[in-house]
Parts: C-alpha cells; structure tokens; sequence
C-alpha cells in the first residue's frame, strides 16, 4: 500500500498530504530523502530508500520546476508497487492546474487524488493481467493509441476541470465513488475504459477499428512509464514544428521556447557532460550529474535555450552545493575536543598503492605542529619494507615521537598500543599510517577494517591522488563498500574525509575532486600539491568549480 | 577652396543667429525681477537635495530580515506564522529560500498603513549556506533560530554557523542585529533562553581559540569576535546580540515581531 503522498513546495512548505493514507511515517523519510538525497544532486535517480528502526520504505518523486514543486510517494519496500510512477505524473499534472503560489490549503485535491489513485491501481491490475498479450500485434497497434492518446489528451483538460468543479461539491462523493468502484472487480477491462471514455469520444472508434484485444495493447503502452509516454509526445510534435515553416520556427527561437523539455536539453547536457570528462570527472559522475542538473531544469521557463545557461547557473550552483562540506571541516576544533575528554585524537590515512600517505601524514603532521598540538605517529604499515623507515625518517626530521613495533605484526594491534602510548604521553593527536592497498585485496581489507572497528579513530582519511580519472569512483566505493561489509559491528565507520594528493601535477583536470567527493558525500579536508612540508592546503571551493566550468 | 568658402559663410550666419538668440535671452532674464529669478534657483536646488536625500535615505533603510539557522530549527514554520499567522499542513527541509514582502499576519487588522517586511527563509543544510551571502548585504536584522528541544545535540555546529554570521564583514562592518531566537519552547523539554545564551558563548569561546590559530591562508573569517584575554560574551560584539523565545508551531512569535519591528519602523 502507499504510505504518504506529499506536494510540497522547493521552500519546504507541505501544501498537500493524503489524510487518508494518514498512517504516522516512521522515522522522517521526507527530512532524509531532502537531505540525502535531492540536496546532493542525486535526483536524477530513479528511487531512494529509506531505513529506520521499524521501518523501511521506498520514495520515489518528481519535480515540477516551473512552479517549484515536488510531489513524494512513500510506500513500504517489500510492497512493488507499480503505479506509483503513473500516479505521481498523474497528481503532478492534475495539481499543477490547480496550484496557485498565494494559495496554501488544498482540501479539495482530497477527492481528485482519490480518483486518481484508483484509476491507477486499476491500471496497474490490468497490467498484470495483460502481461501474456503476444508482443508482436503490440507493435502494429502502437502507433493508432498514440493517435488516440494524442487527440484525447487535447481534449481532456476541459473535461477534468468541470469535473472537479463537481465533485468539490462534497455530498455528491459517496453515490459517484461507489458508482465507478463496484465496477471494477467485475469487469477489469471496462474499468480501465473509464479513464479512456472520461477524455472523450475516441473509445468507440477504437473498439470498432481493432475489436477487443486491443484495449489490452492500449493499457501495454499506457502503463508503461510517464516518461516513455512523454518522450513519444514529443518525437510526435516535432515533425509538425518542422512543417509550421520557417517563419514560424524563427520567431520561436528567437521569443525563446515557453518550457525547457527534456530534447531541448539533451544536446547542451552532453556538451557540459564532455566537458566535465576533459576534466577528468569519471563518466558515471558525470552522467549522474548531468541528469540531477536536467531534472532541476525540465519545465522551467526560459528564454533562450543555450549552452551558456547550464554553465552559468544550474550546474554552477549544483557544483558548489556538492564540494562545499556538509559538516564542519575544522580539525583543530576537533583536536580540542577531544583534548578536553583526555583522549588523544586518531586519525587513520587510508587508501590504495603509492598515493602518498605517509608524505602526506608527514604533512599534516608538520601543519599541525605549527599550531602548538603535540602529534605522534603510529607506523601500522607493517606489510610493505621500508615503510616504517620512511616514517621513522620524517619523524627525526620533524622531531615528532614515533610508535613502531617492526614488521609482521597485526597493523590493529600495533595502532591500539599506540592510542594507548599517546594516552601514556599525552600526545594530543595519533596519526595511523596504514599499507596502501587495492580495493579488490580482500586480506588487506579485512585487516583495515580490524583496525577501523578495534580502534575507533576519530577521524578515517582516504587519501587519493588527484590524477585518478575513472578509478576513482571504483576506489572509493569499493573501499567503502569492503570496510562496511567486513566489519563486525553492524553501524561501520566509513571515510569521513579525503586528502587529495598530487594536486600541483594536473593542471586544470581537477575532476578527481569532484568525483570522489560525489561518491562518498565526505568532503575533501586537505590537498596536498608538492614535495615539501608546507604544501599543504585546504581545497578552494570557488575556483574548483570554476576551473570545472571553464 | 569655394566648398570652404560657402561653408565659412553659413557658419558666420549661424552665428549671428545664435548670438541674436542669446541676447534676446539675456534681455528677457533683465526683464524678470531678479527675486523671482532666486526663487526659482532655490526651488530647484531644494527638489534635487530632496530627491538625493531620499535616494541615500531608502538605500540605508533596507526592510529584509533574514531568517537562518541550522537545518530543522524551524525557519519555515515561523516564517508562515509571521505571514500567514498559521503553519499549514506542517514543513519539511526547504531546499530554497523562501521569500516574500508582506505586512506582518498580526498587523493585518490594524487600518493604518503598515510598511510591509522583506522576510527571507534561507535554508539550514550545510550545502545551501552561501546562499546566506546573497541576502546577508541587504538584511537590517537577521534571526538566528536554534532548536531549544535538541539543543545540546546540535549546540557545535549551531555555534559554529552563527560564529560564521557575526564574523562575517558584510555583517561586522553594517552592524546588522542578530537575534538568537530558541525556537519549540512550549515543549516542556526545552532548554531556557538563559542556558542556550551561556553554552553558545562557551563554545564561541572555544571556537575563538581554534580558528585563530588556523594560518592565515586558510582563514575564511573576516573579524575576530569579543575582546582577547577575556571570556566571550555575546555583549562583545561589534553589533547587537539579543535572545528571546518563541514557538513556531503554537505561533508564539510576539518577541520575533517586536524585534523586527525594532528596526524595521512600520
């Protein structure tokens, strides 16, 4: 069963919320979903679950940007709800008629939402049932119902606004409800007539032309989703722009189209989308992207269509809201926090083969030695040679206290004496260095997440390298994905942070940022951009995006 | 040579007809009795210092309030009860600015002619926070809303954000007025205005210690807060600090009104 169908305003404003499904949402799926999801540029995706202790649903939403507003069906997960996409078009499509920016209570959607639910559970019944319709005499009828479609959809606005003009009068609502329901369980297939006949006259022809299976193919196409039927709408409409001739299309492109489509966009989206990948933005963030930025901007109105106007505002604005952390980034604060608890504060530098952990744990080491934080340094990297030498050499140079326990012992172990040690000394902060590894090294990963569980570190820091293209999102994830899964304790510590290395050899390709940021949500804490002590730096939101856009 | 000619003698007769008009100017100005002329000079000197002194004038006296404050402290519910006196069906996260100019809900049934607030509704998550920076130039007062209920979970990162606001320059340099408002105080769980003021000075003070000692290549903040050696108050301040009460969902907002009634004169 749905759960809740909310229509809100981009403000945050509920305008609309079904009573009757009125069942108390466990947890705030709603909150989350925002937070989660639509605020980090995730909206081109299809749906977003939700888990609470007690709960777990499924949301699924669509925008309507013109008016600003966003329409959320929640229903339970174990529940495949297949209507919830055609339902969701549907109420966007009936409330935006209806939606006046000053107006803010909409009681009377009440009845219209009622029968546009059920219209669409009918529809998705009938689904079911058409299920063994054979696929070939599909195609033949295709073209004709889209015919159908096309001439009733001009002809239903008209219709539905006199009927709702009818039922907001609320004593006619018992006698029509049970009119129109008790006909459904007999006869499926005239149920879904209803809709059909409800738009005009169209339905007798229909039956008279092609007999009786094809009302099954017309549901086939009607039920497939919105948006396939949107899409085909508008192949349809263009050729007859074509023959409107040339006056008429040049006055258009020059008063600018009424509303972006999704066609309108598609050639400039992929110019942007080429352009980021020049970046070195991995193509799947990249595609991502260009999606979230299309769905923010299918149905606004505008007037030139241009590639500029991506540039400038939608993807701009999506690119700051995604680098700029959502959490504070201020280590030193943390630092002292913990120095209030008399704890010293751990930090683990994570991440695969030679991107320079141990330089840049030296790094930050020395950064935070400027500021007066007694540091040490636990070498847990106990698998490649040489490595607790490295450490031990920058430890003599930066003159910082170093805790090594030699090779072949349990990298766990040797970073918990360590905390223990710095607790002993009073060392304010531990910095772990671990043994890159690859993601796929499942020994490896095993250990790193023995450490991460055994030691509770404050903060997990993956180091990647900025020259990463494509691979950055296989690391990241991955490296996520194996810490979660080969944990113990069911609530996994995850990254928290990214310290991006080799910042001074890639010139503008600073996609790697991006990607990595996109993909784990964390933000990136430090960059490191050369050989010495001091090249250490924080990352600069404005002229990142910039540089991404130029 | 004759081309230059011709055009040397037309010049001279627009000359003489330019001189011819001037002295008749000159002679219809004698005709005038000078008083008049004087008035007319002081009337029209009096109109543009007028007109300039109303440019000057409105440009200082902005009516925005900006209304902010982490994600969830229920900036858009007071912002409908200051409009439209009502939550409506209830809020989720706002994922835009609202914004509008309206005459408060409660002066609606006052006859007189009220000068309508600029409110804006900025959004709490972390990723939407510059958009504050737009609005922040134009406020003549910002509200920072904090949660009273979930206080002390959120008591960091709410003083970090708003030792963001009264560090900022556009907010130092024009000494906007901050009013910190703790919001859902007719929860019997929440905490006293007095105990959010104290724990939020503490943690400024904290905040102090640690972003000053950030190197100067990272520093975001323009302003340094309260006065070195001493412990923070929010009476340090280069701009005014107040606390007050209220409660979003039962429409407790009478402190709210007062405040941005205090700088916006109606």
């Amino acid at each position: 069963m749905l759960e809740q169908l909310l229509i809100f305003t981009r403000g945050g404003l509920i305008l609309w919320a079904c009573k009757e499904l009125g069942n108390a949402l466990k947890g705030s799926p709603i909150d989350t979903l925002i937070r989660s999801c639509l605020l980090e540029e995730r909206s081109g995706a299809e749906l977003y679950n939700y888990d609470a202790p007690g709960a777990a649903y499924t949301l699924k939403w669509t925008f309507h940007n013109d008016l600003g507003l966003v329409f959320v069906a929640v229903f339970q997960r174990i529940l495949h709800l297949l209507y919830v996409d055609e339902l969701l078009a549907m109420v966007k499509r009936e409330f935006s008629e209806i939606y006046d920016p000053k107006r803010t209570l909409y009681t009377n959607f009440d009845e219209t939402f009622r029968q546009l639910k059920k219209e669409a559970e009918a529809r998705a019944e009938d689904l079911k049932k058409s299920k063994q319709v054979d696929a070939s005499s599909r195609a033949g009828a295709f073209d004709l119902n889209k015919l159908q479609k096309l001439r009733a959809k001009g002809a239903k606005k008209p219709e539905t606004v006199v009927s709702k003009v009818s039922k907001a009068e609320p004593k006619k609502k018992p006698t029509k409800k049970n009119t129109v329901w008790d006909d459904t369980p007999r006869q499926a297939k005239l149920d879904y007539t209803d809709p059909v006949g409800e738009n005009g006259d169209n339905i007798e022809v229909v039956a008279a032309d092609h007999g009786e299976s094809m009302m099954d193919k017309e549901e086939v196409f009607s039920s497939d989703s919105e948006a396939e039927e949107a899409e085909e709408v508008g192949k349809d409409s263009k050729p007859e722009t074509k023959k409107k001739g040339w006056f008429s299309s040049m006055f258009q492109s020059i008063a600018g189209k009424a509303n972006l489509e999704k066609s309108d966009l598609e050639p400039a989206l992929k110019a942007l989308k080429d352009r980021l990948m020049t970046k070195n933005v991995a193509e799947e963030i990249a595609e991502k992207l260009c999606e979230s930025v299309a769905a923010s901007l299918e149905g606004k109105e505008v007037g030139f269509v241009h590639e500029d106007f991506f540039d400038s505002t939608a993807m701009e604005e999506a690119l700051v809201r995604i680098l700029t952390p959502r959490r504070s980034i201020d280590i030193l604060r943390d630092v002292h926090a913990a120095k209030e608890q008399r704890k010293p504060y751990v930090v683990v530098f994570v991440g695969v083969n030679g991107v320079g952990k141990s330089t840049n744990l030296a790094k930050v080491a020395y950064w935070l030695q400027q500021h007066n934080i007694s540091v040490m340094m636990a070498a847990c990297d106990t698998f490649r040679s040489g490595a607790v030498e490295q450490l031990r050499t920058h430890a003599r140079r930066l003159q910082i206290p170093i805790f090594e326990k030699g090779y072949e012992k349990d990298p766990a172990i040797v970073a918990k004496e360590a905390i223990q040690e710095a607790t002993r000394n009073v060392s304010e902060v531990v910095l772990v260095d671990t043994a890159g590894r690859m993601q796929d090294n499942e020994p490896l990963m095993r250990a790193l997440s023995k450490l991460i569980y055994l030691n509770k570190p404050d903060l997990v820091l993956f180091v990647g390298e900025a020259l990463v293209g494509n691979d950055a999102v296989d690391q990241l994830s991955k490296f996520e994905q194996k810490l979660a899964d080969l944990s113990a304790s069911p609530n996994t510590r995850l990254i928290d942070g990214i310290l991006l290395t080799k910042f001074d050899t890639i010139d503008d390709k600073v996609g790697a940022a991006l990607s990595m940021v996109y993909i784990s949500g964390a933000p990136v804490m430090f960059v490191g951009c050369g050989q010495s002590y001091t090249d250490l730096k924080k990352l600069n939101v404005k002229s990142i995006v910039k540089t991404l856009l130029k | 040579m004759e081309g230059t000619e011709e055009w040397k003698t037309q010049l001279e007769a627009w000359k003489n007809q330019l001189e011819k008009w001037l002295n008749q100017g000159i002679e219809y100005s004698q005709q005038i009795p000078p008083i008049q002329l004087y008035a007319a000079i002081t009337i029209l000197l009096f109109t543009t210092l007028l007109l300039l002194l109303i440019r000057v004038f409105k440009r200082v006296k902005s009516s925005t309030i900006v209304l902010t404050g982490l994600s969830g402290s229920g900036k858009t519910v007071i912002f409908y009860q200051l409009r439209d006196g009502s939550s409506h069906e209830g809020t989720v996260t706002s994922m835009e600015p609202n914004e509008d100019t309206f005459v408060l809900h409660s002066e609606t049934a006052k006859r007189a002619k009220i000068k309508p607030v600029h409110l804006v509704d900025v959004p709490g998550h972390a990723r939407l926070r510059p958009k504050l920076d737009e609005f922040l130039p134009q406020a003549a007062g910002i509200v920072f809303v904090v949660d009273a209920v979930e206080f002390l979970l959120n008591c960091r990162a709410a003083s970090e954000y708003l030792y963001d606001i009264l560090t900022k320059a556009s907010v130092v340099k024009k000494k906007i007025p901050v009013l910190i408002l703790c919001n859902k105080t007719d929860k019997v769980t929440a905490h006293s205005k007095e105990f959010i003021r104290k724990q939020m000075e503490k943690e400024i003070d904290k905040l102090r210690a640690s972003r000053s000692a950030i190197s100067e290549a990272d520093i975001a903040n323009d302003f340094t807060l309260g006065v070195a050696g001493e412990a923070f108050s929010f009476s340090h301040c280069y701009n005014k600090v107040t606390v007050a009460e209220a409660s979003g969902l039962t429409g407790e907002i009478s402190q709210v009104e007062q405040f941005i009634r205090e700088y916006i004169k109606p």
